[in-house]
């Protein structure tokens, strides 16, 4: 096997994992929006005039944030089906990421609540406003961007997870990269393909995220333009 | 002050658990002391790890009666992810891999076989009856069915040989990767070692059955051999010497092994040598 | 059989397989922690020189994938003529990518220093070293500490990676298990049992005995 590093076979499975870098990208997406919806779920559980289902939630919520993705995987591959529910290997990492990472968004978006001065939610109070009302027109436009640094930074997060999806058989980039590798015994290339494409795409996407802290910070008067 | 301290320790952690890669051979290695470093995936009956970490399977018994005829008791058992093992090898991550590696041209390009430990086919596992009646890869094509095997397989490569398109494909971690696809119906039929269906019949008690090995193509009988790096050849040699011996006299061989399924049927023709397999597979 | 035959039968293995995620664990931790604390000050230095190569590093480690990373330093490293043992690769790979996470964090300590302190030294005549060994450094650690305490957590989650390179850790054995018996959720529900009781009853009273004594230290105590 050559040890130096070859173009040729650089260049013939580039095609491949192009493609399967697309599958990467849907993959954060879909399992990044489930995110935010199952937090916002598990956000509204905490807050339920039942204390023993408030505290059942937060149990969960802890046990699902304190736990490796990795074995969450396996356990919901390896496990539905055994009662019955035979889902997607793709199926499969949706949900588990979207329950994992929907506990951080919780977090996050618990954090952002809180970060809204109490006064707010006295004087809607005091005018009498219902409590949707409170919500919509004056505690999420202000509790928004507080929660916008920690939602963008998980997106980054699931997307740098997603190679965990291989090891149950999605085939997203990394999946590809394996594949690629042991059908040509050659992982050099693959492996450090994946890496390159990683980078590209993460850095300018965490630039983002920290301009929008920035500008976050700019507009609640934190730090000077 | 204290930051130059902090660097140099990271440093020397980091230099004492280098070890360059070895420019030894596995001859030498051994002679110095170190133990042979023993690698499989996971693919029972062929080769497995048992609870304390121990070597199981009838690859590893073949692989074990000679390491003891060549006089070698002692070894270190590494369990890889399939798809590792080859370029685990050449990583020098083992110096041995067994795990049931079919003899193929496009491997021995890259490492080296020992002679032939056995003749094997490979054959289909679908749900019990059958009931889309695929035997063979022309029938996965003809029914449009979804077929899974593992990464780094040879079915692979032969699925990709007798046309297979890539969208009916199912790519998974090993055997135990295919076995959990074809319990939760993510596909409708995996190829794979005749061994390893024969393995998932018996685990599901039935629940999927084999297909003829015969009504694969002929081409699909392959030899197994003992993997090893390029530039071991003075081991592999003396090894394959052990080996010939233990064939011509195979009765504890066969006893070993036979607890895991290899038979007398398995034992490798004459004519199909690792020549031969590197050659036209 | 049951859960409890299945704990009889597998349980020692279970917790062998803790022991070295423990190991792992440890080894990380102590180098991570050093990495963090070079390259957050690196960080901060007004030599270009210096600070670029530590925002590369960050830059780098935290853009790229940690299995990507861990495949890397196992299967490509030695074509590079650094051959590092399983458990060492995962441990420097591991420790790389959250040395570059907790970099970010000393900073952020650093920087939140009263600027008081820093002209207080100055005025002292203490000597920039002296300045940073004796009176920053000290005061980071009440601040560091909560954030580091969650990314100590997520390196506890992290080091379940490092049975994709035969590191065999409580994950490792967790798959060998399932793979030769199909009891997936016992065995991987005990996995994550295992972990939780470790996250939660070990790691985190461990660190925030610790957020306790750095603030005591620093007299910062809570009444």
């Amino acid at each position: 096997m050559e040890m130096g590093w070859r173009w040729d076979f650089t260049y013939e499975i580039l095609p491949q994992m192009a493609i399967a870098t697309l599958n990467t990208i849907l993959a954060a997406g879909v399992g990044y929006v489930i995110a935010l919806v199952v937090g916002l779920f598990f956000l509204l559980a905490q807050r339920t005039p039942s204390k023993i289902f408030n505290w059942v939630n937060r149990e969960l919520v802890e046990f699902i944030r304190s736990t490796p993705l990795l074995i969450q995987l396996f356990f919901v591959y390896f496990v539905l089906p055994q009662f019955g529910i035979t889902l997607s290997a793709w199926m499969c990492g949706m949900i588990t990421i979207g329950l994992h990472f929907g506990t951080y968004m919780s977090e996050v978006y618990r954090g952002a609540l809180e970060g809204v001065s109490k006064t707010q939610w006295e004087a809607c109070r005091a005018l009498n406003f219902s409590t949707i009302y409170t919500y919509r027109r004056i505690v999420l436009p202000q509790a928004f961007p507080i929660a916008i640094p920690g939602m963008g930074n998980y997106l980054v997060g699931i997307f740098k997870d997603t190679p965990l999806l291989s090891t149950i058989g999605v085939a997203e980039l990394f999946h590809a990269a394996t594949a690629v590798g042991g059908y040509n015994y050659r992982y050099l290339e693959p492996y450090t393909l994946v890496g390159v494409i990683f980078l590209t795409l993460s850095i300018p996407a965490a630039m983002w995220v920290r301009k929008l802290e920035r500008d976050v910070n700019i507009s609640q008067g934190k730090i000077k333009k | 002050m204290s930051k130059i301290f902090k660097s140099l320790t990271v440093l020397l952690v980091l230099l004492f658990s280098i070890s360059t890669v070895s420019a030894k051979t596995l001859t030498e290695r051994l002679a110095d002391g170190h133990k042979l470093r023993l690698g499989f995936g996971t693919a029972v009956p062929w080769a497995y790890a048992g609870d304390g970490g121990e070597a199981l399977g009838f690859v590893n018994m073949i692989a074990l009666t000679v390491l003891e005829e060549m006089g070698i008791t002692e070894h270190e058992t590494k369990v890889f992810e399939w798809s590792g093992l080859i370029p685990g090898l050449n990583a020098d991550r083992a110096d041995m891999i067994t795990g049931g590696m079919y003899i193929l041209k496009s491997r021995c390009e890259n490492m080296d076989f020992s002679d032939p430990i056995g003749v094997f086919g490979d054959a289909m596992l679908v749900p019990k009856g059958n009931p889309k009646n695929i035997n063979n890869y022309a029938d996965v094509i003809s029914t449009g069915a979804k077929l899974v095997t593992g990464t780094g397989f040879n079915t692979v490569e032969a699925a990709k040989k007798y046309g297979v398109p890539d969208s009916q494909m199912l790519l998974v971690e090993g055997e135990v990767g295919i076995l959990a696809a074809m319990k939760a119906g993510r596909a409708d039929v995996a190829v794979q070692t005749f061994f390893g269906a024969k393995e998932h019949e018996k685990k599901t008690n039935g629940k999927f059955e084999v297909t003829d090995p015969k009504l694969m193509p002929k081409e699909t009988l392959n030899v197994v051999g003992i993997g090893f790096r390029k530039g071991d050849d003075k081991f592999r040699e003396a090894f394959n010497a052990a080996l010939a011996k233990v064939m011509a006299n195979p009765a504890t061989m066969l006893k070993r092994a036979g607890e895991y399924g290899y038979d007398k049927a398995q034992l490798p023709p004459p004519d199909m040598s690792t020549a031969w397999a590197c050659s036209t597979k | 059989m049951t859960y409890f035959e299945f704990l009889n039968e597998h349980g020692i293995t279970l917790l062998l397989g803790t022991v070295t995620t423990v190991k792992v664990l440890v080894c990380s931790m102590i180098l991570y922690v050093i990495i963090s604390m070079i390259f957050g000050l690196m960080r901060l230095s007004k030599n270009p020189v210096i600070q670029g190569t530590a925002t590369v590093y960050i830059e780098f480690f935290r853009g790229t994938s940690l299995l990507v990373q861990l495949f890397w330093a196992y299967y490509v490293l030695p074509f590079f003529g650094i051959s590092l043992e399983a458990f060492t690769a995962g441990v420097v790979a591991l420790g790389l990518n959250f040395g570059a996470y907790g970099a970010e964090i000393v900073r952020a300590g650093i920087l939140a220093v009263p600027k008081g302190q820093w002209e207080a030294a100055h005025a002292l005549n203490f000597t920039p070293a002296k300045r940073i060994k004796r009176i920053i450094i000290p005061q980071i650690f009440p601040i560091i500490l909560p954030p580091a305490a969650n990314l100590t957590v997520e390196l506890l989650k992290a080091t379940a990676l490092v049975a994709l390179v035969t590191v065999v850790d409580l994950t490792f054995e967790a798959k060998q298990i399932n793979s030769i018996t199909w009891l997936s959720a016992q065995c991987f529900g005990t996995a994550l049992l295992i972990y939780y009781i470790m996250a939660r009853f070990a790691l985190v009273p461990f660190l925030r005995w610790l957020e306790v004594l750095a603030a005591r230290k620093v007299g910062k105590e809570k009444a």
